[in-house]
């Protein structure tokens, strides 16, 4: 090929030409295949069982598709019409855990990307500046100290109530995202560096994890614990379109920004000196992308409480995948996280019935995709030499 | 400012780089990692328009760190440094970013990362935010991996390449950012002499053909009689020395400075050195 030719053709590259990325869309295929039968499982499975058929032809009833009352009442939060039994349960209890999963996953994939870079840490997660331990922090405090809460706060229609179950999921957010502040400040001394950063975030997340677990003795029934315990690990049981009208608005912000902030986490890998050379200012794009990333996981906190590992490994198995850079690095993740998700919540959520033959019992999902990412996770360490390098 | 006015003021930045070779000075620096740490005490430097200026010294001279503070990577405490006769401080980093150019010593990427995607790279300080790959760019791109002589290497990944094409890797970088003034932290530094020689072709051919300003910190001080205009060299933080390579290289510079005795021949390339041995005082 001529080097005129070559050129001509390298000009006329389209913007978008990366999408296309023959491991990128493999990856991206793969999982949606994960996602939709991991659902169609979920939809079918339960203490009201139906067949596939059954529950595909509920998930695929034009008439709950098509019905704007019908998104109005779940997006909006608006009054559900009337509809038949299956597809209630399958469109207004099921497929909602699915979506929740969907956007969690997404979320925290994300989010363990980002700080992978800002960190320049292969072990960096979500959680690597404080947050969960924040966040962590929060959750107990809320339900030992204010476990019976109720204020009714009187607006022009109506009135507004506010209890610990829902105040929970807004204390979780803000607690991690207090967390990292903190984490931040201390690192601060006319500037910051990864190691900084991560020192902090080890130190904060001591500390709040320290008075955490002090904070279980005092806490005074079991049910008490139980609900610390499903928060702190991580569990979707009860979701509802409630929590998908929660997560959703974040995480379009938080992916919008994350996409549009790929090419400065690309610069940012070239090292702190390289990227200040081209005339990054390091440190503001280093506080806006964690920024982002905190958003993405305190959206999934607020919903799922601290769900770990999928932060962690997601980004890794991506980027064994589609490489380093980050454009294909943020899109992967945005399908990967959730297929991991959702697959773990299956086994999460109907894993023990199968086990133990008895319905009804859940374990938190959090549990899950640590006995599904870890393994897996080794399974890459032991066949790739260069496994978890960034 | 609208993206339009702002893409007319980077033409207009560019062609007056290119019609007058930019101008790099320092004047009166105090630079140091901290009170008490201070490496550069109160020295001016000048780098001589469209031509190459070579910082020499021992090692812990200062060189570096003089070369920090010129490409606003290290605050000076005290005096300043003008790029066109704009003082560094007030131009944003971007817009200094489009006027000087930075190749540090030790540089780290991921290794999966292309050639030709960490040469795009360089174009970071003509981007804005949301801005796509313009014809601009690509064609600075490509003269930067021309100049460059790596065109063999464009789709080979990082981590593949030897120190050698590494490094003409990251000088193709900063080439493409197609600033007035270059800088270079000792470039050819652990690289074979192969490598070494296609460096400094590099530095030579920007030089002879081009407007660019070169500030280059290195360590071989044949290297520097050999392809710089201008020398100047440090000891402790201090300038012994400037001025034409072969007005500056003396037995005694090189005795006092870098504590050796050598000789020096006088060749059509330049001076070269010799170094016989330690002097005796130390």
């Amino acid at each position: 090929m001529s080097a005129d030719h070559r050129k001509e053709e390298r000009t006329t590259e389209h913007r978008f030409k990366w999408l296309s990325d023959r491991s990128l869309v493999i990856l991206a295929a793969t999982s949606t295949a994960v996602v939709v039968v991991a659902s169609l499982v979920q939809v079918s499975f339960g203490s009201y069982s139906m067949t596939f058929v059954e529950a595909w032809r509920a998930v695929f009833n034009l008439n709950v598709i098509l019905d704007v009352r019908v998104w109005n009442a779940f997006l909006l939060g608006g009054e559900l019409p009337e509809m038949g039994e299956r597809s209630l349960i399958v469109w207004n209890v099921r497929l909602p855990r699915v979506f929740v999963a969907i956007l969690v996953g997404a979320n925290l994939a994300i989010s363990g990307a980002i700080f992978q870079a800002v960190t320049r840490n292969e072990l960096a997660s979500p959680f690597i500046l404080g947050v969960s331990s924040g966040a962590g922090f929060a959750i107990l405090l809320t339900l030992v100290v204010l476990p019976g809460l109720t204020v009714v706060i009187p607006i022009v229609v109506g009135h507004f109530v506010l209890s610990t179950s829902n105040l929970l999921p807004l204390f979780a957010s803000l607690g991690g995202i207090a967390a990292f502040l903190i984490v931040y400040v201390i690192a601060w001394r006319g500037g910051t560096s990864p190691v900084r950063l991560v020192l902090a975030g080890v130190i904060v997340g001591t500390v709040f994890a320290s008075l955490q677990t002090a904070l279980f003795f005092f806490a005074d029934d079991i049910g008490v614990v139980q609900n610390a315990v499903a928060w702190t690990t991580g569990s979707l049981r009860g979701t509802d379109w409630e929590q998908v009208r929660i997560a959703l608005p974040w995480t379009v912000v938080a992916v919008g920004l994350a996409v549009a902030g790929s090419r400065q986490l690309n610069v940012l890998l070239l090292g702190e000196r390289t990227a200040s050379s081209l005339g990054m200012s390091v440190e503001r794009v280093r506080f806006a992308l964690s920024g982002v990333a905190v958003l993405a996981a305190a959206a999934s906190i607020a919903v799922a409480g601290i769900v770990g590992f999928v932060g962690l490994i997601v980004p890794h198995m991506v980027r064994n995948i589609v490489g380093s850079d980050y454009k294909k690095l943020i899109v992967g993740c945005l399908f990967a996280g959730p297929a991991l998700m959702v697959a773990a919540d299956v086994g999460a959520r109907l894993g023990m019935s199968v086990l133990t033959g008895s319905g009804a019992q859940q374990i938190p999902v959090g549990i899950v995709t640590g006995l599904i990412g870890g393994p897996y996770f080794l399974y890459l360490m032991r066949r790739q030499q260069e496994m978890g390098e960034i | 400012m609208n993206p339009e006015a702002s893409e007319n003021k980077r033409r207009a930045e560019d062609e007056e780089n290119a019609e007058e070779p930019s101008d790099i000075v320092g004047e009166n620096l105090v630079v140091g990692y901290g009170p008490g740490k201070k490496v550069i005490e109160n020295e001016s430097m000048v780098a001589e328009p469209g031509k190459v200026t070579a910082l020499v010294g021992p090692n812990g001279s200062g060189k570096s760190t003089l070369l920090k503070a010129l490409a606003d990577q290290l605050a000076p405490e005290d005096g300043v440094v003008r790029v066109d006769g704009s003082y560094i401080n007030d131009l944003s980093k971007k817009e200094i970013a489009r006027r000087l150019s930075l190749l540090s010593q030790e540089s780290v990427s991921p290794n999966s990362i292309t050639v030709e995607e960490l040469v795009t790279h360089g174009r970071y300080p003509h981007r804005g935010f949301f801005e796509t790959v313009t014809e601009e760019d690509r064609e600075a791109v490509e003269r930067a991996i021309e100049l460059a002589g790596i065109e063999h290497l464009r789709d080979r990944e990082l981590g593949s390449l030897s120190g050698g094409q590494k490094q003409l890797a990251w000088i193709a970088m900063v080439l493409a950012q197609e600033t007035g003034v270059l800088l270079l932290d000792e470039p050819t530094t652990f690289l074979d002499l192969r490598h070494q020689l296609e460096v400094m072709r590099i530095v030579e051919t920007l030089r002879d053909e081009s407007n660019v300003t070169v500030v280059i910190v290195l360590h071989d001080i044949n290297q520097a009689a050999r392809y710089s205009d201008r020398m100047v060299v440090l000891k402790d933080g201090c300038v012994s020395a400037r001025g034409k390579p072969d007005e500056v290289l003396t037995k005694e510079l090189l005795a006092d400075v870098f504590g050796i005795e050598a000789m020096i021949q006088s060749t059509d390339r330049g001076p070269r050195i010799e170094p016989l041995r330690p002097t005796e005082d130390d």
